[in-house]
């Protein structure tokens, strides 16, 4: 499965350093024979957030525990992740709740936080053995994005707003978005939307382009991606309560957890540290001002779990 | 879904899709044939400029085409969202084998053969047209037939901003890991690819038993 709303941007960075492709091989070799008693290994999914979380919380665990930290960044989508976790090849990754619900258990999307994250919970550790940490606080969900210009010139705060302009608006849309059981199909009955014209099927990264060059009027984009501050967009809330929940959460095998106590405590300290706009402003530091991920995280816990 | 049932349930998107396809590719590939012959032309007259002008169609062949449309989307005429943005950008990755091959065939010709023409009193142009073009044409076609078969697949591209043809089943596909999907748009593309190749093939061949 893809990560959920978060596909790659084109713009983005991130990725294995200058590695030769034979030595990861070997390493994925090595890690099958033997069980990493004294270190952990931190996976991630090929996108800014997802590495820039695993970096947060790979120097967490070396800072507190003092447990040499494995990083396997940049793995792929969530299917590439949740097969490597459940083999054991990496112990963690951060995962997102709606994302585990509906793409990994197959369930049927529901607006509640709370149950979306207490199901996951309960099913990953009797399916899979894997344990749910505390999320960060913030939560990823799809953007209905506009420009602030329009969002002052039509009074536009919710997405209810947006049915009396639809008929004369144009939308951009990613393919995932449009083709997905909570994605657009859903979003226009739920709120009556009905665009003069089918919306435009277009490359996620490109949405944010096109949008801020007049192009199309709305997109949706993830919620907590660098581009919608940088680029002075406005997103609408989900008044009539749409979207599931996506908050990011650490994902850990329970055998890693019994077998090195602190890193439990460690991973607390990082819950609900990280809120909606925070974590625009981290993926902005890598995505727009094109900042090291490992300096961003150092410079995050430093002021914020000192 | 197997893919003959997802054909058979899609039949008219299917159609609507390869002729869009079929648009991007015809449009892009005349465009790049009227640019980069006359193009290739001009460098053998002027030497100087081959470097240059191949370099920069060089250049274009590498950037990426989602940074390219990047690029597009912000231009007026020749930018925004939508099927021109994807035929400027086809254009740019088709102009290489198109001007690199013009050049080398008119260049290629045997220099004695020129010579005779000139002796013969043709000018510039007669020669051009008489004996450096008609000589060439083979090597120039063979230009036009990688040109085209490659826009075949790039054409797919043209999905990421907005402008149709069968990169839509390949995107959806990827978006929502569907291999069926993903099949739909590939196979066409791919027998699209295979037809275009074999079309330009035995036009190449046909010409090459005339210059006989």
């Amino acid at each position: 499965m893809s990560p959920h709303p978060l596909s790659p941007s084109p713009f983005g960075r991130g990725g294995t350093p200058g590695w030769p492709r034979w030595s990861l091989g070997l390493v994925a070799l090595l890690l099958t024979g033997c069980a990493h008693r004294d270190r952990i290994v931190v996976g991630s999914k090929n996108f800014t957030e997802s590495d820039l979380l695993g970096e947060i919380v790979a120097q967490q665990i070396e800072r507190r525990t003092g447990l040499s930290v494995e990083r396997r960044f940049h793995l792929g989508g969530t299917f590439v992740c949740h097969q490597a976790i459940t083999a054991g090849q990496i112990d963690l990754y951060v995962e997102y709740t709606g994302t585990a619900y509906t793409a990994v258990l197959k369930h049927a999307p529901v607006a509640d936080r709370d149950s979306v994250y207490h199901t996951v919970a309960r099913d990953y550790a009797q399916r899979f053995g894997l344990a749910w940490v505390k999320p960060f606080g913030f939560n990823n969900t799809f953007a209905i994005t506009v420009r602030h210009r329009d969002a002052t010139r039509y009074g536009l705060s919710r997405i209810s707003d947006l049915a009396r302009l639809a008929p004369r608006w144009r939308a951009g849309f990613g393919y995932e978005f449009l083709e997905r059981a909570d994605g657009f199909r859903g979003l226009a009955n739920v709120y009556g939307l009905r665009f003069a014209s089918p919306p435009t099927a277009m490359d996620l990264g490109l949405t944010y382009r096109a949008l801020a060059e007049g192009k199309v009027d709305v997109i949706a984009g993830n919620s907590t991606d660098g581009q919608i501050q940088a680029l002075g967009l406005v997103v609408l809330e989900d008044d009539r309560h749409y979207f599931p929940p996506y908050e990011a959460a650490p994902v850990i095998r329970q055998a890693a957890l019994t077998r090195h106590s602190g890193v439990a405590a460690a991973l607390d300290q990082l819950a609900g540290r990280i809120s909606d706009a925070e974590m625009r402003r981290l993926n902005a530091l890598a995505d727009v001002e094109h900042r090291d991920i490992a300096s961003i995280a150092r410079d995050w816990l430093r002021a914020t779990v000192p | 879904m197997s893919l003959w049932a997802f054909y058979a349930r899609n039949s008219q998107e299917v159609l609507g899709l390869v002729g869009q396809h079929l648009y991007l590719v015809a449009i892009s590939t005349g465009a790049a044939i009227v640019i980069g012959v006359p193009l290739g032309i001009l460098l053998t007259r002027r030497p100087a400029w081959r470097g240059p002008v191949l370099g920069v169609a060089n250049v274009f062949q590498t950037v990426p085409s989602l940074a390219l449309f990047g690029f597009l989307i912000p231009l007026p005429f020749i930018g925004g969202i939508g099927a021109t943005t994807a035929i400027v950008a086809l254009v740019l990755y088709a102009l290489l084998p198109i001007i690199r091959n013009t050049y080398e065939g008119v260049a290629g010709v045997d220099p004695a053969v020129r010579e005779a023409g000139r002796g013969m009193g043709m000018t510039d142009w007669q020669l051009l047209a008489q004996v450096e073009l008609p000589l060439g044409f083979g090597v120039i076609l063979a230009g036009v037939r990688v040109a085209t078969v490659v826009s075949v697949g790039t054409a797919t591209i043209a999905a990421a901003i907005g402008a149709g043809g069968l990169g839509v089943y390949i995107f959806r596909g990827v978006a929502v890991v569907d291999d069926t999907l993903i099949l739909a748009g590939a196979l066409p593309a791919a027998l699209m690819a295979l037809a275009a190749d074999g079309l330009l093939g035995v036009a190449e061949r046909r010409f090459a038993w005339r210059v006989k």
